[in-house]
């Protein structure tokens, strides 16, 4: 048998056609691997850089939930209330327990007072829900 | 007198000269061609000239019995041999190449691979020519593996699948591998512009030690976890590899690349050329054999240039075609043959050192090539 049909009755192309997939697919998978490969050996050169980093970003999360924010002129005396009003509460305070006793005393503008301290970091989360002066 | 005339005539009778007849001749004259090339026109002399003394070893008439031919079972040849029929040898040869390989242009653009695994397709069309001559599959298939124009990988699957085969099917592949310079440039020429031949390639990035050290393991596990059949040959030279780029074994890595490759490739060139006696080589089968080779060749190397244009339809960064021909895992010369072809139309482009990414990657794929077929033909005792 000869020819064509001598590939045909051998299965000569399902095996030429398996077989070069096979050896593409192969050099394909290791080319591919090998170019993703000194990016790979270089983050993990690196990896103190970015644990350090990634450290860097949670503290910074935790102390400023807000960014810097000088408090107006006009709200020093305002502050000064405020404070007086959490020294009769505990420490760290609910900062909805002193905006109703603000309002229970009739300060004027609470609301705006109460966030313009904590834009300013006079007043700055304990992370647990409560707050205190930032001394 | 009597008695001194019968000794004589007996004795002349054993002699060479009365046992010999015309193949005998014609493959000495082969014999002494080959260590002609290997000396004189120094074309792979490491190859050639054992092989051709070796086929002058092979083609003494000896008288059978007395175990000096290598095929009979007791004689010092066949115990040489046994390396070779038993795919000892060239595992062996694949650690040396592996500790002399730098892989380094290969890992510092892996697109070129892909043109090692282009050019491999010589070894599958001719398998289909082989299957349409009338030989049987895994005749075909160890036909077909000259077509990765890689000498041990070609002796091994050989001596797996076809080991009366292994005389004319050596010869032709390490005839074609030094023949590389003489066959590839005209089918490089015809199927590429000049201005594709002048393409410059980018110069590559650095590759780091760390990347040398790795790749052998990554490349040994990927490779031999698809195609286990090529454990033999692709677990030696990614060993060897390893034994090369990590440092601290140099010593033997020197072993690998110098004393056993050298050792081993004395034997077994030896032993494949002294296989190819007069009366087992000369036959119609060899000859189709040496033609299917010729065509192994020329098909690996056309596949790869032109996978290399395909390449090029898609890419922003165009890569010279011409390093679709080191493809053919003939390592160097075929890189060598890629410089020579580019420097012919500009002397200043120097793409030696690209071509051997393809090159290396060729002997890769040559090799998983190997391994499927076996897997496909062998049959599990």
């Amino acid at each position: 048998m000869k020819g064509l049909e001598a590939i045909a009755f051998h299965n000569g192309w399902a095996i030429s056609a398996v077989g070069i997939s096979i050896v593409f697919t192969g050099l394909t998978l290791l080319a591919l691997i090998i170019s993703q490969l000194h990016k790979v050996l270089k983050l993990w050169d690196e990896r103190g850089i970015y644990y350090e980093r990634l450290k860097n970003m949670g503290q910074k999360e935790e102390t400023t939930a807000m960014p810097d924010f000088p408090l107006p002129q006009n709200m020093e005396e305002s502050a000064r209330q405020f404070k007086l009003l959490t020294e009769r509460m505990e420490d760290p305070f609910s900062l909805p327990e002193l905006l109703k006793l603000s309002e229970k005393c009739g300060l004027s503008h609470p609301h705006s007072t109460m966030n313009a301290l904590l834009r300013s970091k006079r007043i700055v989360p304990d992370g647990k829900g409560y707050f205190h002066w930032n001394e | 007198m009597e008695n001194v005339t019968e000794l004589l005539l007996k004795f002349i009778s054993n002699t060479g000269f009365a046992m010999a007849d015309y193949r005998y001749v014609i493959m000495i004259l082969i014999g002494m061609i080959f260590i002609y090339l290997g000396i004189a026109k120094q074309y792979e002399p490491l190859l050639l000239i054992p092989i051709g003394f070796g086929i002058l070893m092979g083609n003494v008439p000896v008288f059978k019995g007395l175990g000096l031919s290598i095929y009979e079972n007791n004689s010092v040849l066949h115990y040489l041999y046994f390396g070779v029929t038993a795919g000892i040898y060239p595992p062996l040869i694949f650690l040396g190449i592996g500790a002399m390989t730098d892989f380094s242009t290969m890992l510092a653009r892996p697109l070129l691979m892909l043109l090692g695994a282009a050019a491999q397709m010589g070894i599958f069309l001719t398998f289909l020519g082989a299957l349409a001559l009338g030989f049987a599959p895994n005749e075909a298939a160890s036909i077909g593996i000259i077509g990765g124009a890689d000498g041990p990988t070609a002796i091994f699957l050989t001596a797996k699948l076809a080991p009366n085969l292994i005389g004319p099917i050596a010869i032709a592949a390490y005839s074609y591998m030094a023949l590389v310079p003489v066959i590839q440039p005209p089918i490089m020429k015809l199927l590429t512009s000049r201005e594709e031949r002048l393409i410059r390639m980018e110069e590559p990035r650095e590759v780091s030690k760390k990347e040398k050290i790795i790749f052998p393991i990554i490349g040994f596990l990927l490779c031999c976890y698809l195609a286990p059949a090529a454990l033999p040959l692709l677990g030696m030279l990614f060993f060897g590899n390893l034994l090369k780029e990590c440092v601290v074994a140099e010593r033997l890595a020197v072993s690998a690349r110098t004393a056993i490759i050298d050792s081993v490739t004395i034997l077994l060139g030896m032993t494949v050329g002294a296989s190819t006696q007069g009366d087992v080589f000369l036959t119609p089968q060899s000859v189709s054999i040496f033609v299917l080779g010729a065509l192994a060749f020329g098909v690996a190397t056309a596949s790869g240039v032109i996978f290399a244009k395909i390449m090029n339809l898609f890419l922003k960064e165009k890569i010279n075609p011409l390093l679709g021909a080191a493809g053919v895992s003939a390592v160097p010369d075929s890189a060598r043959v890629v410089q020579h072809v580019g420097q012919h139309e500009d002397p200043t482009n120097f793409l030696l050192m690209h071509a051997m990414g393809p090159n290396v990657s060729g002997v890769i794929g040559s090799a998983i090539g190997a391994g499927i077929l076996w897997s496909f033909m062998a049959v599990p005792k």
